[in-house]
């Protein structure tokens, strides 16, 4: 059986070609139009036949009321552009009106973004694929019976709710330029998902996203916010999000992580107040990669179209780990990233109120939050690996575990082995049963197996995660996986 | 996720309700319901409301009781500045369950202690703040209630975690399937390439010769999802390909009355597609419209349209009816409009119009620049398009 190069994850791409005709209204910011350049972009690109394809399937009301209000999607299922005036009511209740407008379709249009986030989780669930994506998803401000910011259904936490089927924590990042607080407040009380939100805050939409809003109840340290100022550049971006994101991956050891790329906090968006460039935009995604979980990525904000569409296909090509030219090919709406017709773009000069002393401050008030997580595991497995790992895993092997970490890790590390096998996961039932069906595995899972086996693979998939052996097994495998 | 334009008009419209202008509120809401108006004013007072309805009485109450942490706005209530009163309708179903229980009154002390010291307050939301040293390393604007939301707590507001770890079999979680259309892992990268290359080819082998397209090679999903169909076989899915290939999509091409009829429909509803597949377009659907649109605007026949609106507008300004939509419309395009290549028509990328992967015939391109490369057959990586797609006369 032939694979792709063994370096590259397993990607798999949901996309709907009927998301693009969708249309909020005259004047609307949002245009599901962006997910059809982005698509287009990838088919040009030659991206598409690298990865596996999907049409999801549509969600269904049933689906959807995992999270959602039965009240809150029986009404969205009902309402059209010419039943409005009898929903009057009900449209106030559930804030459909005017931001979130009554579009033609507005309910395919959400069961076509839900059901592509829920059939990416499956798949992660299922070990079938590393990376998902789903582009049409992302929609992190809807709320259990409320729609807010453009958002009626809320993808993001009915994926999370999915791969919590599977694994007993779940972190959750948010790059829109947005706070997400619909995902936050869904997993608000709850240790299982950690919510991790970068975006702008001060008189800005949503209006939470404070830095002190840490979570209740069991949930409490398991919302991070991270505000932010207008004019974050690359490089402030990356200083708070790699140490961030290193020490909660250290401390929350989640084993699935769902990424929101809105790409609203590029420079230039017409809603936006960030200065990022694609590059830096698609660190993330390259940054979040190398952690080596089971990734889902999904969409969101983002309202300079044009530039939208290069971000998304720029991060696929990240997490297809294939590079792309600046150059963008021809395709439909070539005529839309003129005057340059470039890849990426330059940030502008606007000037940058995010001073380092303010971001230091904010980094160390997360970390003192971070270290309160009541049942952090004392050893850190993961701090984000270097670029070229692929020379280590070589012999890993043989290697006794602790020689395999780099030295910057082991620097960090403060429990011995021991505590390896005493986390909270331990006597987690059902887990291994879910397995049975499967060979033994080469293949990593971080955190599911609470043998000490399967952590030794674990910080193996730490070190490799673009291993190329790990591949070659894991491959054959999946055809013994029946389909769904 | 949104706009924050509207959110920075909330306080504004903050301001106006505290002085007592309370009717102004309360009228977009009706307005809202008709959905007959502009949106930009609109969608600033409907972000004003929400911020009201957010702060709910009932939703307040519960959560005040819960949290001790009020918001400056229920204060303002408390001394009969009310905005709630206008509008009772708006109830969003509060039922917090109150986990914790502070003293109300807290919120009183909070109205004054905010300003000097908002974390001493903060730290009582649920007990879910660090009642550490806030203040020293975070700095405040002064009128940050008025934008400032909550996160809500309560089985409204909290997703249902179902207890432990299911085990997962072969039944998928939902009854549709999802569609694999194109799975990469059976064939080897160089086979399905050369299979793409064929099937390039193919397509250009009835009429203009191949352009040369720069470094990449294109995907065609239609292709590569024939080849899925064929199990795999390049033979066969070449030789259906072929058999296909005589027979072109050519019914969803648009026709030249279907376009003018598009462009009345701009002229009377704007981009209200629905209107304008109602009263104008009925052969198409609301999606085809949209897909349709965004290909048309940006060719010289849009181009023309906006240039003749932008004439009639002059003419008729003083029957401003008309021109409403317009004037929103051509205010929107002059942003975009630059020095771009532009094809003439729309039509010649709708041959294919189920497919995003139709390409569009580089003939049509209006450009010269595009043009001579294409001639020269340059290999810029600018890659152009190789379809051989005859040129509409549709402009």
């Amino acid at each position: 059986m032939a694979m792709q190069p063994h370096s590259k994850k397993r990607v798999c791409y949901y996309y709907d070609s009927d998301i693009g005709n969708y249309y909020y209204g005259q004047g609307h910011p949002m245009k599901p139009h962006r997910i059809r350049m982005t698509h287009n972009l990838l088919l040009n690109y030659g991206l598409y036949r690298k990865m596996e394809i999907y049409r999801p399937h549509k969600a269904t009301a049933d689906e959807m009321t995992k999270f959602h209000s039965d009240d809150y999607i029986r009404f969205l299922r009902s309402i059209r552009p010419d039943n409005m005036s009898e929903y009057n009511k009900q449209m106030q209740r559930f804030n459909v009106g005017e931001d979130c407008p009554v579009f033609d379709g507005l309910y395919e249009f959400c069961q076509l973004s839900a059901g592509g986030s829920v059939a990416a989780a499956v798949k992660l669930n299922k070990q079938a694929s590393e990376i998902c994506i789903n582009w049409g998803g992302g929609l992190h401000h809807a709320k259990k019976s409320e729609a807010s910011g453009f958002c009626y259904v809320n993808d993001i936490v009915l994926g999370i709710l999915e791969l919590l089927k599977y694994h007993q924590r779940v972190l959750y990042i948010d790059i829109d330029v947005h706070h997400g607080d619909g995902v936050e407040e869904a997993f608000y009380t709850t240790d299982r998902v950690m919510t991790v939100s970068f975006h702008k805050y001060g008189e800005y939409f949503p209006g939470t996203g404070d830095l002190r809003d840490i979570g209740a109840g069991k949930g409490k340290y398991y919302a991070v916010n991270i505000p932010l100022r207008d004019g974050m550049d690359d490089e402030s971006y990356e200083s708070i999000f790699v140490p961030i994101i290193s020490k909660v991956m250290e401390t929350f050891q989640p084993s699935a992580v769902v990424l929101q790329c809105g790409a609203d906090s590029l420079t230039g968006d017409r809603l936006g107040c960030f200065n990022l460039t694609v590059r830096g935009h698609g660190r993330c995604v390259e940054l979040v990669k190398r952690f080596g979980l089971p990734f889902l990525l999904v969409g969101g904000g983002g309202y300079t179209i044009r530039n939208v569409s290069r971000c998304w296909t720029y991060e696929t090509s990240v997490a297809l780990g294939v590079e792309i030219a600046n150059e963008l090919p021809y395709n439909d709406y070539f005529e839309y990233f003129g005057p340059d017709f470039k890849l990426h773009i330059s940030p502008s000069n606007m000037s940058n109120q995010n001073t380092p002393e303010y971001l230091e401050k904010i980094k160390n008030r997360l970390f003192e939050n971070l270290r309160m997580l009541p049942h952090a595991p004392g050893v850190q497995v993961q701090a984000i690996p270097e670029d070229a790992v692929n020379d280590e895993s070589e012999d890993e092997d043989k290697v006794d575990k602790d020689e395999r970490l780099p030295q910057s890790e082991k620097d960090k590390r403060i429990t011995g082995e021991g505590e390896l096998s005493d986390s909270e996961d331990e006597g987690e039932g059902g887990r291994r049963d879910n397995r049975s069906y499967r060979t033994p595995q080469p293949r990593k899972r971080p955190r599911l197996d609470k043998d000490a086996p399967a952590l030794k693979d674990e910080l193996k998939a730490e070190d490799s995660k673009d291993d190329v052996k790990n591949m070659s097994v894991e491959e054959p495998k999946k055809d013994t996986v029946p389909n769904p | 996720m949104s706009d924050c334009a509207l959110v920075a008009n909330v306080n504004e419209h903050d301001a106006s309700m505290d002085v007592g202008n309370d009717k102004s509120l309360f009228e977009p809401t009706v307005d809202m319901m008709v959905n007959d108006f502009d949106d930009e004013r609109t969608l600033d007072e409907e972000e004003a409301l929400a911020a009201g309805e957010q702060q709910d009485p009932k939703a307040e109450l519960n959560s005040l009781q819960r949290e001790g942490d009020m918001p400056l706005e229920e204060l303002l209530a408390l001394y009969g500045y009310d905005r709630n009163m206008d509008k009772p309708v708006v109830e969003p179903t509060p039922e917090v369950v109150p986990e914790e229980t502070e003293k109300p009154e807290s919120a009183l002390q909070q109205l004054y202690s905010e300003t000097t010291s908002p974390e001493a307050t903060r730290c009582l939301r649920s007990g879910s703040r660090p009642p550490s040293e806030e203040e020293d390393d975070y700095d405040y604007s002064p009128d940050e209630d008025d934008w400032k939301k909550t996160i809500m707590v309560g089985s409204d507001y909290q997703a249902g975690i179902p207890e432990g770890l299911c085990s997962y079999d072969d039944a998928l979680p939902y009854e549709n399937e999802d569609k694999l259309l194109w799975n990469p892992s059976v064939l080897d990268e160089k086979v399905t390439e050369d299979y793409m290359k064929k099937v390039c080819v193919m397509n250009s082998g009835t009429g203009v010769e191949a352009v040369p397209r720069g470094k990449q090679l294109r995907d065609d999903e239609e292709a590569l999802f024939l080849l899925q169909q064929c199990g795999h076989n390049v033979e066969e899915a070449l030789r259906r390909r072929r058999i296909s290939a005589q027979t072109p999509a050519h019914a969803s091409l648009w026709s030249e009355e279907e376009c003018r009829n598009f462009e009345n429909g701009l002229k009377a509803h704007g981009k209200d597609f629905h209107l304008i597949r109602q009263h104008k377009v009925r052969t198409r659907s609301v999606g085809e419209l949209v897909q349709f649109y965004y290909i048309w605007k940006k060719t010289e026949r849009h181009d023309i349209f906006a240039n003749k609106a932008r004439l009639e507008k002059k003419k008729y300004t003083l029957h401003p009816g008309h021109t409403d939509y317009m004037d929103r419309f051509l205010e929107e395009q002059e942003a975009s409009i630059g020095g771009v290549v532009r094809p003439a028509s729309p039509s010649t990328m709708m041959v294919y119009a189920p497919s995003p992967a139709a390409q569009p015939d580089p003939l049509a391109l209006g450009e010269k620049e595009v043009f001579s490369q294409m001639n020269t057959h340059t290999t810029s990586s600018r890659a152009l398009s190789t379809e051989d797609q005859e040129p509409e006369a549709g402009s």
